[in-house]
């Protein structure tokens, strides 16, 4: 009896393995430094479209994304994590991370910013994929450095089409099993540029 | 005016010193009334947790059980299995209302992260199982009722993080199965909030453990010999036996202990606020020895000297309880997140479980532990003679 | 007249080690009501001991002592603190030299402060009389800190008549204040004795003393 007590205790008590509401990076310490090299350090701020700026807000974004936000999980009241980066004193960019619904399960998909509003780095933190690996992958994630939301305006999320004058036009799905999730990344690409663009850099410009 | 109006201005005369006093008193009712509700919401969520487990006896596997917990702690299986012929066995014991089957199986999914997680899944019967844990809400759609359907039942954080809702699918890592979602439950504020059910023979299917099982849930008849059947049940070949009523009759034993020590460090707490209220008392009648003379020169009895001392330490043990009090009630939910985060195991729901009996038997304890550190300081100031007090302060 | 206060044979006996000193050696002293008694003498002739044993503020060694017709000291076992704290409260009232008010207290607090503890006191004044009483209604709501040396042994003094005593016992009045304030303190206590209060005073102030009815020299503890 004795030693079941910690085996009981164990799956009594142990944590469930699954992760916050938000989307918050697993290891900051660790993935700030992978995702921004040149960081010294970084601060933590908890924004949602609640209070920033309420239904108006939330009205504003879906006109932006092109796309109504739905389900039981993509809300007006869920919190979004942003990532302030500094070299010493000096801001030098920011990470922002959404949920999105995959074909199999949630995607977590972080993208890097710098201060001038394009994306850096890309990373998926978390999908259920039966093309996870190629998603994943250095390659596709390579794609999108250097694009912004402007290059994103024309993308309709609904269809999952972009004009080919469009850069997003130019971003390959890794596979024909990647096809349903290779979309679902590109609405949350799109609307964490949306969230990070009210959050921070229109609010910047007033 | 009376005697506690000019108790309390008297409390006024030394401002600081009255505060840094009132402060050391708050801390002690903050400690003792957190540590109170710390005593109160573990136990609590202990009883809560064994409770809603549904059933009375759990068999296992017998196998090393901390080579079982340490990869049930980092994911997998458990080592080793039950046959599942053990259901016939225990189910032709009277004591016996009913018995659900579990099956425990997870998967190492890499694209869990940087570095890859563990994916677990829990295989349980779809007639017996949802009737053992009838405290289960649904926030969306309900129980599998098919043990071999490919179907699953998440708990509201499990859906929360795949962003799973009925109807949509969900895909088992490296076994390539795909299944559907059916349920989703509301918060429990359990462990079930985190997991993933699938239908037992699904979950055997899948992972090619069929006939096993990691689990058997028992839910005994009222009014059973608990004795007599797990005496029983320890005679099986290969199980072990984990009977809830022994679990938590040991957690409890343990929490005993934890309470002693809890309610020692809160008792050490007071003693040292109450020597400063004797300190702090004791100086303030010293320094008011004349005075004291004087009152009594002008009528006042030792009773009343005694009271007026005695009011005073009454008043400043008030203040200060009431302000730990409140502070405790104030830093209740970070006290429950620095707990949480220090002690390995803790039940879900509040573990700290401050409420008005705590308060008050939290305030209470104060005021009594002042008033009888007031004892001393109050006699020595009612034996003052104002003769020699006058003189003193002549001098 | 019968005399409010009479003392008989006081002695007041200190046993310093082998040496016995007599702070107060045979003393008889009588105080007729309304009669104003200043005591003079040289530092450490007993006059304080003295002014004690007559205020029930001390035993003394032998000797009797009876206050209003009541005997308080006469040969038997020393009477316990509770005792003669009710003797002081019904007969007497003092004042002092540093005044000793409560300084936390308002002027009208600190006067109200012996009724606090003679509850149900018929004899009582009204915290208004007393204050008019001494001329100082304005300053009722004022805190010690904030009034002048004069000011402050005014209200000592109310204080000390709250209770309506027979007998005002005064060690040093005028000790702290200048002489403007002394003549207006030596003032009030001759009006006080003249409304038919016993005024004992210890003093080394010559013009209150002179104020007096009588004077009472005492050296080494006897009065010569």
């Amino acid at each position: 009896m004795k030693t079941l007590i910690p085996l009981f205790l164990c799956a009594l008590f142990s944590g469930p393995a699954f992760g916050a509401v938000g989307c918050d990076l697993n290891d900051p310490d660790r993935d700030v430094a992978r995702l921004f090299p040149s960081s010294t350090g970084y601060k933590t701020q908890y924004l949602s479209v609640k209070t920033a700026g309420g239904e108006k807000l939330l009205s504003r974004i879906e006109n932006r994304l092109g796309d109504k936000f739905k389900g039981l999980y993509e809300t007006i009241d869920v919190p979004y994590t942003l990532y302030e980066i500094y070299k010493g004193k000096e801001k030098i960019g920011y990470i922002h991370g959404v949920n999105q619904k995959g074909d199999y399960g949630g995607i977590q998909v972080f993208l890097s910013i710098g201060t001038d509003a394009k994306i850096k780095a890309f990373y998926i933190q978390k999908l259920t994929s039966r093309a996870a690996r190629e998603l994943r992958s250095k390659d596709f994630g390579a794609q999108f450095t250097g694009l912004s939301l402007k290059d994103f305006a024309d993308y309709d999320p609904v269809t999952g089409k972009a004009p080919d004058t469009s850069p997003v036009s130019k971003l390959k799905s890794p596979s024909a099993a990647a096809e349903n999730d290779f979309h679902n990344v590109l609405r949350s690409v799109k609307k964490n540029l949306i969230l990070t663009d009210e959050f921070l850099f229109s609010k910047a410009v007033k | 005016m009376n005697i506690y109006s000019v108790a309390y201005k008297n409390l006024l005369r030394k401002k600081t010193r009255t505060a840094l006093t009132a402060a050391g008193i708050a801390l002690s009712a903050w400690v003792l009334a957190t540590l109170l509700g710390f005593n109160r919401g573990y136990e609590n969520g202990l009883n809560r947790d064994i409770d809603n487990m549904g059933f009375q006896v759990l068999l296992t596997a017998k196998g090393c059980p901390y080579e079982a917990a340490t990869l049930m702690l980092k994911g997998g299986t458990g080592l080793r299995y039950m046959l599942e012929d053990v259901v016939k066995t225990v189910t032709s014991n009277p004591e016996v209302e009913g018995v659900t089957r579990m099956l425990m199986q997870g998967v190492f999914d890499p694209n869990k992260g940087e570095n890859g997680a563990i994916a677990a899944y829990l295989g349980v019967d779809a007639q017996t199982y949802p009737k053992m844990k009838g405290y289960l809400e649904f926030k969306q759609g309900g129980w599998f009722t098919d043990n071999t359907a490919y179907e699953a039942v998440m708990g509201y954080e499990a859906a929360e993080l795949e962003q799973r809702e009925i109807g949509d699918k969900l895909l088992i890592p490296g076994l390539n199965a795909e299944l559907k979602v059916v349920g989703v439950l509301k918060r429990s504020g359990t462990q079930d909030d985190g997991t993933i059910f699938l239908p037992i023979s699904a979950v055997q299917k899948i992972f090619s453990k069929q006939g096993k099982l990691t689990g058997l849930g028992i839910k005994v008849k009222k009014g059973a010999d608990m004795d007599a059947f797990e005496n029983r049940l320890y005679d099986l070949p290969d199980v072990q036996v984990v009977s809830m009523a022994q679990v938590k009759s040991t957690i409890m034993s343990l929490v005993t202990s934890a309470k002693v020590i809890v309610f020692a460090i809160a008792f050490i707490a007071v003693i040292i606020a109450m020597a400063g209220v004797v300190n702090t008392i004791l100086m303030s009648v010293m320094e008011r020895y004349g005075e004291i003379g004087i009152l009594k020169s002008m009528g006042a009895m030792p009773l009343d000297i005694f009271r007026m001392i005695w009011a005073e330490t009454a008043i400043l043990c008030s203040i200060g309880g009431m302000a730990g009090i409140a502070l405790s009630l104030a830093t209740a939910r970070a006290a429950e997140a620095a707990v949480r985060h220090f002690l390995p195991f803790t039940p879900n729901g509040n573990m700290i479980a401050l409420d008005f009996n705590i308060a008050a038997g939290a305030f209470g304890l104060i005021v009594v532990g002042g008033l009888l550190s007031g004892i001393y300081p109050a006699w020595r100031a009612a034996r003052v003679r104002p003769l020699e007090a006058i003189r003193s302060e002549g001098e | 007249m019968t005399n409010i206060i009479s003392a008989n044979g006081l002695k007041k006996i200190y046993h310093r080690g082998s040496e016995d000193v007599h702070a107060v050696d045979g003393i008889n002293f009588d105080a007729a009501p309304g009669q104003m008694t200043a005591i003079i003498g040289p530092s450490g002739s007993g006059k304080t001991t003295l002014l004690n044993i007559l205020g029930c503020l001390d035993n003394p060694s032998e000797g009797t002592l009876s206050v209003g017709g009541e005997e308080i000291f006469g040969g038997k076992k020393a009477l316990s603190e509770k005792i003669l704290t009710g003797i002081r409260r019904r007969n007497f009232g003092y004042i002092f030299q540093k005044f000793y008010l409560i300084p936390t207290l308002t002027v009208l607090e600190n006067i109200m402060l012996p009724s606090t503890f003679y509850r149900n006191c018929e004899v009582c004044k009204t915290p208004k009389e007393v204050l008019k009483q001494l001329g100082i209604e304005n300053r009722a709501g004022h805190f010690p800190a904030e009034l002048s040396g004069g000011e402050m042994q005014r209200v000592a003094i109310a204080r000390a008549l709250i209770n309506s005593p027979k007998i005002l016992l005064a060690d040093e009045p005028t000790g702290n204040l200048d002489s403007k304030r002394a003549d207006e303190i030596k003032e009030i206590l001759r009006s006080l004795a003249t409304g038919g209060i016993t005024v004992i005073m210890v003093t080394h102030n010559l013009d209150l003393a002179k104020a007096a009815d009588r004077i009472v020299e005492i050296r080494d503890g006897k009065i010569v």
